[in-house]
């Protein structure tokens, strides 16, 4: 197999799209017919294939998590509209006053449930892209981070539409025309905006990226909540989360009902609605550490090679940065991973930090 | 010269040398060899994903170009890309001259 065709392969297994893919081939086939034989000082086709698609995976994904987040603003902008403009149109219905109880449940779990859910997935995935805006290529698992958190937050954007086309729907009786047609426009608009996005979001998910490396989690978003307290036990921060919001809806509700009873039940109610969430969403958007393995090395009798002493290095700092090693410790167990010469090595020098 | 000390030059290397003159891969890492003097052990692969890199950044632009009996990808940099070459020349500069301060 030439050069330019295991390219060819390593960037269609790497998940390149087509238009990519045949601009790289055909720029490397120019170079290489303007100087015969210089296949050798282009370097291993399979790591250029490895750069290219680490890069773009990164680009598209962090760029898709921008597109994500101005679809849900417009989304929250059309959501909000259809709130401040139900005065005009004669105020808010009788929940039994509508065509049907299954048209107006799932509506109000789409307005109110779901928001919530894309307001804190959406930024999480924002804030992540902006923080880390000038990294060309980020670790694999930090990719799939930012793309879970921007797909969650989509979906439950799309779901906070659908919620309010049920509830022009279940109420298409009762409200007049000129507002049936402008939300339900605007919710079009919004709708498709959300799908777009999510489209693209799925198309940079085809790209494949192997870069070793940890995903990071709220705490490196978020450093104010870095403490080592929080950071050893998740559900903490859950349970801080969940009273924090309780607390929030409570006093905002016993003030606007001027009725402690109505904001108490409010305020449980959002909480644990809070707590669902955390349990339901929290490992998605990185609030809980992920399950997911870290990349495994193999076999203890192989001899190390340097992807396995780069993924060696990650572990190591991320198990600094987690507070489980000291710096001394560290520096002693990087020198170990440098010095050694099988996996088996490997291995020791990451003792209690890698299974 | 080691290639870890390339890393994070190769972009401005790369900016400087199309400021310079537009210019297609081939011709790129051609002059990019020159100023080194053949000491950067460059593998020219590497210069591909860092020409697509800038180009996302909105530092460089390119088109095919007419003038080659072969499909050809052109490169030129883009008024932002002269501004951050400028900059980055600056910082060099002032980074450079203080490790030479440093170093006697």
């Amino acid at each position: 197999m030439s050069w330019l065709q295991t390219l060819a392969a390593e960037l269609s297994a790497r998940g390149l799209p087509g238009r990519d893919r045949r601009r790289i081939l055909l720029e490397l086939q120019d170079h290489i017919e303007c100087e015969p034989g210089c296949e050798e000082r282009l370097g291993d086709p399979r790591e250029l294939a490895a750069s290219f698609a680490d890069e773009l995976a990164t680009a598209r994904t962090r760029r898709g998590a921008l597109r994500a987040f101005a679809a849900l603003a417009l989304a929250a902008v059309v959501l909000a509209i259809s709130q401040l403009a139900i005065g005009a149109a004669g105020g808010y219905r009788g929940y039994s006053t509508g065509i049907s109880m299954w048209l107006f449940f799932p509506a109000l779990i789409g307005m109110l449930i779901a928001p919530q859910v894309a307001l804190v997935a959406g930024s999480l995935a924002a804030l992540r892209a902006v923080r880390r805006r000038r990294v060309a290529g980020l670790p694999a698992a930090e990719i799939d981070l930012i793309g879970r958190r921007a797909r969650l937050a989509l979906l439950a954007g799309i779901a906070t539409v659908a919620g309010l086309g049920l509830y022009l729907v279940n109420f298409s009786n009762r409200f007049p025309g000129w507002y049936m047609g402008l939300i339900g426009c605007l919710s079009v608009v919004s709708g498709a905006t959300l799908v777009v996005a999510y489209r693209g979001m799925t198309d940079a998910r085809s790209i494949v990226s192997r870069m070793p490396g940890s995903a990071g989690d709220v705490y490196d978003d978020l450093p104010l909540l870095g403490r080592r307290w929080l950071r050893r036990r998740p559900w903490r921060l859950g349970v801080i989360g969940v009273l924090t919001v309780g607390a929030i809806v409570t006093v905002f509700f016993a003030h606007a009902e001027s009725s402690v009873q109505e904001g108490l039940e409010r305020g449980i109610v959002e909480a644990l609605a809070a707590a669902l969430g955390f349990l339901l969403f929290g490992r998605t958007v990185g609030l809980i550490p992920s399950r997911a393995a870290q990349p495994a090395l193999a076999a203890p009798a192989r001899l190390a090679g340097d992807h396995d002493r780069a993924l060696a290095e990650h572990i190591l700092r991320d198990g600094y940065a987690a507070g489980q090693l000291t710096l001394d410790q560290l520096s002693a167990r990087l020198s170990a991973v440098h010095a050694a010469a099988t996996v088996g090595e490997l291995r020791e020098a990451l003792r209690g930090l890698h299974d | 010269m080691r290639n870890d000390a390339l890393t994070g030059q190769l972009d401005s290397l790369i900016l400087a040398t199309i400021a310079q003159q537009p210019g297609h891969g081939y011709a790129i890492v051609q002059r990019l060899a020159q100023p080194g003097g053949g000491r950067f052990a460059l593998a020219e692969g590497t210069v591909y994903p860092a020409l697509h890199r800038l180009e996302r950044e909105g530092l460089l632009h390119s088109s095919w170009s007419a003038d080659s009996d072969r499909p050809r990808r052109v490169y030129s940099v883009t008024g932002n890309g002269r501004s951050v070459f400028q900059a980055r020349r600056r910082d060099w500069k002032r980074f450079s001259g203080a490790v030479q301060a440093g170093l006697g």
